[in-house]
């Protein structure tokens, strides 16, 4: 065998031998790092409607969270009462959401409690327009886990005009509002 | 040209199609859900011209940051709250603060009334501090009123006005508390706006309760004399479900009152009907909340605008 082969050998089993150590290190970290999924910061949402319109899944996977907490129950709902509602009442012609997909519930005099029916929601965020404008926030969107495939680029993620998109760990799935928040899908 | 040639250019061609075929499929698929998903309220951010009854003049502007209360001395100093601190205007006085006032009031004897969140710090005029006690752990303090007598406190954590008595002879008086038997209905305050005033004529004090869209009058012992209430997006209402936020009294005793949501501040009539509009929405971002208000002894009438970080000025129309 000629030296020149011999050294082009010995190079060859090296460069493999780093290839396979490098692969195995790489899996290794990643199997390590924690799983990442999509969701929405809902202080950076600007209630564009681009959740309701650009998911790969109809109806979006995006839907209107509702933080108890921090809900007024009010009467006049910003979030469920359209701007020109001429009543405060269910009647279809007050009603902001076009889906019909928030409930609203007597407590008692003045407190009405407000549910979203999330098979219902498309995630338009229009409601959540009507509450931070009038009301103090407390309808907000998130990305529902048990519906969203968590795409590599997320459609939405790529024309969300604020950047409102986070990976975040799949431990912790949630940016919700508050901490004492109930419903968590 | 040669048969390779041909075929990239039409290779490059279908390339180009499909990648425009799937930008187009990406940005407007479902991209249009239908009329039944606007939100807009550009129809009442426009005021007929007719209704404007005051025009701006220069704004007076603070050197202290994050501007959240103001309140006017009998002399007609005014005095703003902001980052750890209230100032005088215009000649920029500043009183050094361990947190920011929520709320501020001053009586005739210059005493300075500082809503720190849950307590009330009291400022003599010459300059002596005492603390007092919180009402309680959910304490908001968003308003303070004083006269001759009293001092009351818009309290909107707890939903509650304490009345200070201003000789110290026992604790505060609690008003506010539901008594539907007596049809008293309770304030109903969904976020911390609570403001509240006192008649400029018989000692009496306005509150608003802002879930009802309503300015409510009371004696100094709580007993209720007599309300009305605005609601609607319309010019002549209160829009949205915590509104006015704010408010205070022109020397005749019509009302000045701000609005969030669709920021404007109008003059209602002892009565309730509107008067005129001093600032329209068009007049304001379109995020501000917290303009609050204050009436000088000659009616010229002072914004406070947290966004612009002015106290800005409206004189009437003559
Ligand atoms: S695309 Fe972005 S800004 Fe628009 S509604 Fe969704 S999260 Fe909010
Ligand atoms: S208004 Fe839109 S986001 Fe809100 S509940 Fe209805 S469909 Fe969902
Ligand atoms: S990751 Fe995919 S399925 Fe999930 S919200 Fe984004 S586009 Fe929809």
């Amino acid at each position: 065998m000629k030296p020149t082969e011999n050294k082009r050998r010995r190079d060859f089993t090296r460069g493999a031998l780093a290839l396979l150590v490098g692969g195995a290190a790489l899996s290794a970290a990643r199997s390590r790092s924690p799983k990442l999924v999509w969701q929405i910061d809902p202080e950076q949402c600007s209630r564009c409607g681009r959740c309701a319109t650009h998911c790969v899944l109809a109806p979006s996977a995006v839907k209107c969270f509702h933080s108890y907490s921090i809900c007024g129950y009010c009467d006049l709902c910003g979030g469920y009462l359209r701007p020109d509602a001429k009543g405060r009442n269910t009647g279809a012609e007050n009603q902001l959401c076009p889906t019909a997909a928030i409930k609203r519930t007597f407590i008692e005099n003045p407190y009405y409690q407000y549910t979203i029916e999330e098979d219902l929601c498309v995630g338009c965020g229009i409601c959540v327009e009507g509450c931070s404008v009038f009301g103090n926030g407390s309808m907000y969107l998130q990305v529902k886990h048990d519906l969203c495939v968590n795409c590599n680029e997320c459609a939405i993620a790529r024309a969300c005009p604020s950047d409102a998109f986070k990976r975040i760990p799949a431990s912790e799935a949630y940016l919700l509002k508050s901490d004492q928040e109930k419903r968590i899908g | 040209m040669t048969a390779v040639g041909k075929n990239w250019i039409w290779f490059v061609a279908i390339m180009a199609l499909v990648l425009a075929l799937g930008a187009y499929l990406g940005n407007s698929r479902r991209a249009d859900l239908g009329k039944s998903f606007d939100y807009s309220l550009d129809e009442y951010r426009v005021v007929d011209p007719a209704l404007m009854g005051y025009a701006e003049e220069e704004p007076l502007v603070p050197s202290i940051t994050n501007i959240t209360s103001l309140a006017i001395a009998e002399d007609g100093t005014i005095h703003v709250g902001g980052e750890n601190a209230v100032q005088t205007l215009p000649d920029l006085h500043t009183i050094a603060l361990e947190a920011t006032p929520t709320s501020l009031a001053l009586d005739a004897d210059r005493v300075l009334f500082v809503g720190l969140r849950d307590h009330v710090l009291e400022i003599a005029k010459d300059g002596t501090r005492k603390a007092w006690d919180s009402p309680g752990e959910k304490t908001y303090l968003s308003s303070i009123a004083a006269d001759d007598w009293y001092v009351y406190v818009a309290d909107a954590g707890n939903r509650r006005i304490w009345r200070h008595s201003k000789l110290k002879d026992g604790p505060p008086l609690e008003i506010g508390e539901k008594d539907w038997a007596n049809d008293v209905r309770g304030f109903y305050i969904p976020s911390p706006m609570f403001d509240l005033a006192i008649s400029r004529t018989d000692g009496s004090f306005w509150a608003v309760n802002p879930g009802y869209h309503a300015l409510e009058n009371y004696r100094p012992d709580g007993m209720p004399l007599s309300t009305w209430e605005a609601s609607g997006m319309t010019i002549d209402g209160f829009s949205g479900c915590c509104n006015p936020s704010h408010f205070a009294l022109l020397p005749d005793g019509a009302f000045v009152t701000a609005e969030k949501g669709l920021p404007r501040v109008k003059v209602h009539n002892v009565d309730g009907s509107l008067r005129c509009v001093v600032a329209a929405p068009n007049q304001f971002d379109d995020t501000v909340k917290g303009l609050d208000v204050a009436v000088g002894a000659d009616g010229t009438i002072f914004v406070l605008d947290p966004n612009r970080n002015q106290v800005r000025v409206f004189k009437e129309i003559q």
